[in-house]
Parts: structure tokens; C-alpha cells; sequence
């Protein structure tokens, strides 16, 4: 029940009661004073009054209070709506204020507070990430510089050279994980400017298509493309290869020997929605939520041995969102796990 | 060939002038923008390896009063700050190439000696390694005698590995000539790539000429 009910129907209730008693006592001084009379059509006429009277006063006064409590609380309303749509992305936008200084406005200069502290955790959170993305660069630099200058001496035995090539390729790992957190932390502070221009999505799509082949022959998986249908949209054609090219080394990795996958690229509803479907083991129900978090392994990913940097799917969510558009997973466990991403067309592209 | 690393960072910059020099080109070393600008005017160059991030005087402005002084040498930015808009930023300035860090030594050398060499190349149209020919007119390639048919993507890798015969080509390199991408997809795209163009002009011939220089790269040569 909201406030603004219970309050209602504590005011009808005071309301009926004071009517009640104001009429029992109203009908008392009546009869003293009518005793003698003991006219019934009096008797008649105070229940006429209180019937016509009474009644939609009471109403009146219900419908009155209703409005007033509404009133009253519609700041508050405005508040919680306000507050729903915070989010870590608007944290610097206050709410709202009356600054009349009643108790409302108090409390939202107390809640702009909250999220100000909130902000700055994130913040410092964020520079964390991208400070210390910078900082390991010098090192991760030194080292893979000084592996491959040991790595390009002839005279090294070849047991050190191996075990140097096996450091070196551990170290470009690590690079990319660097690499890959750098990206992020910079997506999530505003600072990547996408170099939008008109993109043949499907010229991408066939190009990855080509790329899945390959990646794909050593484990003898099928690739199929399904639909790819001509698509223009307003994008970054570098980020957006790196998007499709993620998806599909996933897919690759995460999928079993003699599998397949299959690539569709169709128009539907003003957007372009790109769908890859592999034959993978599946993924839990309550893993689904977590796919696109950073560092987020499943079971199948930690007990198989697929080599990856744990970023990729978290990089294409912030690829598809930078694109104003969605990407989600649809899957279960020994069922097809499939990934769609709905780029939204440019608007003159949408009737054709 | 002499070449000038400017390189703040005393172990990195002592490395670069290692690899530089194996490869034969003569290096000298400075660790700020000022003695950068005053060893160039001094000495002509013919390359420049530049650090974005230096002490006192950043890469950037360096860079702009060279090209203000209309000193043309080839310079090839590094930069760890990985910035998206900085390689845009610092080609614009006049740079010619950008590498970010951590990079892979060989990427440094082989962009180092296509810098030096640039517009010096003639360009023949068949280019020839051993018995092996690639007609990029005709988009044909062969082994002796023996017709290879190529897709689109290996026909641009063995014409890439076939300009750069007889030097190292790094993975990044290689995915920036070939696949237009300008960061590591982190999948084994290339190696497979390579595996397949070794199955279509190494398989059944001899002398091997694609080789493989493990966790640096590819080359493709005529001698072992």
C-alpha cells in the first residue's frame, strides 16, 4: 500500500467518525429539544439531511483529501523517479532540487550527496585501472625486448631458446590482457572516440567469414552463412571487425571438434542484427547473466584449455553499446549458444 | 644507414639500439627532446624513433618544430599511452609511423627499415624468391613450374611476405598490411594463415622458404 492510499484512508476514516459523532450528538439535541413533538416526519428529515448531505460531504472531503495527500507527495514520486534512473554513467548529474528547504529537499540534497561519494569511487576506480594498465607497459615493454634480444641470439642452446619463446609468447598474453584492460578503462571514462563513417556490414561479415574458416579447419567445424544480407551502418569498421572477429574466435574456441557454426546478417525491425551459433557444450542458466563480465570464465571455459584474455566478450559489449546498439546470448547447456548484435540502420536506410 | 632513438626509458632505448645495430644501421641515442632536436640538427638522419612520452619537451612537440624547421627525415612514433586518437594525432603532426608499446622488437626493426627505405624500392611487378614467382599484375603465383591458386587474404599475405623477403615480419605487422586491423584480434588468425600458405608453396617443394621465428615472427628466404 503507498503512503499516499494509507494516508487517504486514514483521512476518510477521521472524516466518517467526526460525521457519526457530529450527527449522534446533532440528533440528541434534537430529541431533547423535540421531545415533545415526537414528530416522525423531523425524524425523516435529519436522516434526508445527513443522507444528502452528509454522504457527499464525506465524499467530497475523500476525493479532496485524495488530491491533497497526491499533491503533497508528488514531489516525493518525482524524487524516486528521478533516483531510478541513476546509474554509474550519470552519477555527476544531481537530482533535482525545490531548495525550499522542507524535509523532501533535505532529503534530496542528502541522496546528490550519496551518489557525489559514489562518483568518486568510481572514478578513482577507473583511474585505478588506467594507471595501472600504463604503469605495466614500461615493464611488459623492458621484458619483451629483452626476451626476443635473447631470442635473437644464434649462439643460444636450444633448450634456453625454447624455454625464451615460451616466456615471450606468455608475456604478449599478458600484453594483451594490458591491452585489453587499458581499452576498457578508457571506454568506461569517455575518453575513445569511435571514427564513425558509413560501413558495409557485410563486407565485414563475408571477411570474418573467411577468417572463421580458417581459424576453424583445424578442428574440422563447419562455418555456414546463413543470411548476409547488404547492410549499412553508421559505425567504426575497425572496432566493428574487432567485434565480429571476438565473437567468432569465441565461438571457434568454445565450440567441439566436427561442430559447426553458422553466421547470419539480416535487417529486421531498423536495425542490423548479426547472429553466430556454435555447437558449444552451453553455458548454465546462472552463468548467462555473467558472460559479459570482465574476467568472467565459465566451468566449460576453466576445466577445457582455451587460451584467452577473459576481456573479449566484456570488449564486444562495450563495441556494440558504443554503437547504440544491444548484444545478448541465448543459450543452455547441450543446446545451441547463440550471440546476437542489433546495430541500429541509419534512419534513411530503414524503409528500403 | 644511421638512425636516432629517442628513448627516455635507459633499458628500452638500450635494447632498440641493440636490434637496430644487428641489423647494420649505425645508432645514437638520446633520452630528451632537447638533445633530440640538437643531435638532429647536427647530424643528418636517416630515420628517427621517437618516444611520445619524454621528459620536459613531450615526443609531439619535438616532432612539430622538426617539421616546422622542414626537416623531412622518416621518424616512427612509441607511445605506451596506447591513446586511439594519438596515432591520428601524431601522423597528422608528421610523424610516418606509430607503434604502440609494449611492441614486438621485430615490428620495431622491420618498421624501422621500411621507414629508411621508403620511395627508394622499385617496384617490379613480378616479385621472385628462389624459384618461387608472384605476378602482381596478373595476380599469379607460382613454384616452378607449378601453378598455386591463392585466396584474396593469401594472396595479399605471400605478396606482403614476398616485399619484405629475406627480413623478419612480426604478427602485428603483419596484421596491419594484410587484414587492415590496427590492434591484435588475440586469436592465432595469422599462424594459421601461414600454416596454409606453407601447405600451398612449401609442401611438396624444396627448398623451404617460409620460416618460422618463434613468439617474433615470419620470413620468408631462400636459405635456410
Amino acid at each position: 500500500m503507498t503512503i499516499r492510499t494509507r494516508m487517504t484512508l486514514w483521512y476518510a476514516g477521521v472524516l466518517l467518525v467526526s460525521i457519526l459523532a457530529i450527527t449522534v450528538l446533532s440528533l440528541n439535541e434534537f430529541h431533547e429539544r423535540h421531545r415533545t413533538l415526537r414528530s416522525q416526519r423531523g425524524m425523516k428529515e435529519i436522516v434526508e439531511i445527513v443522507l444528502w448531505i452528509g454522504i457527499p460531504a464525506v465524499l467530497l472531503s475523500v476525493g479532496g483529501g485524495w488530491w491533497l495527500m497526491r499533491k503533497a507527495l508528488a514531489p516525493l514520486a518525482a524524487l524516486t523517479r528521478a533516483a531510478e534512473c541513476i546509474n554509474e554513467r550519470n552519477l555527476t548529474e544531481p537530482l533535482p532540487r525545490t531548495g525550499n528547504g522542507d524535509e523532501l529537499d533535505r532529503l534530496t540534497e542528502v541522496l546528490n550527496r550519496v551518489t557525489a561519494r559514489l562518483h568518486d569511487s568510481f572514478t578513482r576506480i577507473r583511474e585505478f585501472t588506467l594507471h595501472a594498465s600504463h604503469e605495466l607497459k614500461t615493464p611488459l615493454t623492458i621484458l619483451c625486448g629483452e626476451t626476443e634480444t635473447a631470442l635473437r641470439d644464434e649462439s643460444l642452446p636450444p633448450a634456453q631458446r625454447e624455454h625464451c619463446a615460451s616466456q615471450l609468447e606468455e608475456l604478449r598474453r599478458l600484453t594483451r590482457i594490458v591491452d585489453g584492460l587499458t581499452l576498457l578503462a578508457k571506454a568506461d571514462a569517455g575518453l575513445i572516440r569511435l571514427a564513425l563513417a558509413p560501413v558495409r556490414l557485410d563486407e565485414l561479415v563475408r571477411d570474418t567469414f573467411d577468417d572463421a574458416q580458417i581459424l576453424a579447419l583445424s578442428s574440422r567445424i563447419r562455418v555456414v552463412l546463413a543470411a548476409c544480407e547488404e547492410t549499412v551502418v553508421n559505425g567504426d569498421s575497425h572496432r566493428l571487425r574487432q567485434l565480429l572477429l571476438n565473437l567468432v574466435d569465441n565461438a571457434v574456441k568454445y565450440n567441439q571438434p566436427s561442430g559447426s557454426i553458422t553466421l547470419a546478417l539480416r535487417r529486421a525491425d531498423g536495425a542490423a542484427e548479426f547472429s553466430i551459433a556454435n555447437t558449444g557444450p552451453g553455458i548454465p542458466r546462472e552463468s548467462l547473466p555473467r558472460v559479459f563480465d570482465r574476467f568472467f570464465r565459465g566451468d566449460s571455459a576453466h576445466s577445457s584449455d582455451v587460451e584467452g584474455c577473459g576481456l573479449g566478450l566484456s570488449i564486444a559489449q562495450w563495441i556494440a553499446s558504443a554503437h547504440n546498439g544491444t548484444i545478448r546470448i541465448e543459450s543452455a547447456p547441450s543446446e545451441l549458444t547463440t550471440v546476437i548484435v542489433r546495430l541500429p540502420l541509419p534512419q534513411e536506410n530503414r524503409i528500403a | 644507414m644511421r638512425v636516432l632513438v629517442v628513448e627516455d626509458e635507459r633499458k628500452t632505448a638500450s635494447f632498440i639500439r641493440k636490434a637496430l645495430q644487428a641489423e647494420g644501421f649505425a645508432v645514437d641515442v638520446c633520452h630528451n627532446g632537447q638533445d633530440a632536436l640538437i643531435a638532429a640538427s647536427a647530424t643528418p638522419f636517416d630515420g628517427i624513433v621517437l618516444d611520445i612520452m619524454l621528459p620536459g619537451r613531450d615526443g609531439l612537440s619535438v616532432l612539430r618544430q622538426w617539421r616546422e624547421r622542414s626537416n623531412a627525415t622518416p621518424v616512427l612514433l612509441l607511445s605506451a599511452r596506447g591513446e586511439v586518437n594519438e596515432r591520428v594525432e601524431g601522423l597528422n603532426t608528421g610523424a610516418d609511423d606509430y607503434l604502440p608499446k609494449p611492441f614486438a622488437l621485430a615490428e620495431l626493426v622491420a618498421r624501422v627499415r621500411a621507414l629508411t627505405r621508403r620511395g627508394g624500392e622499385a617496384k617490379s611487378p613480378v616479385l621472385r624468391v628462389a624459384n618461387l614467382t608472384l605476378d602482381t599484375l596478373t595476380r599469379r603465383a607460382q613454384r616452378g613450374d607449378a601453378d598455386i591458386e591463392l585466396t584474396a587474404r593469401e594472396y595479399r599475405l605471400l605478396e606482403f611476405l614476398m616485399r619484405s623477403a629475406g627480413r623478419l615480419c612480426g604478427r602485428m605487422m603483419i596484421l596491419e598490411k594484410v587484414w587492415d586491423y590496427d590492434f591484435d584480434p588475440g586469436t592465432n588468425l595469422v599462424d594459421v594463415y601461414i600454416r596454409r600458405l606453407r601447405e600451398k608453396i612449401d609442401a611438396d617443394f624444396e627448398p623451404k622458404l617460409l620460416h618460422t621465428a618463434r613468439g617474433v615472427g615470419y620470413v620468408l628466404k631462400d636459405q635456410p
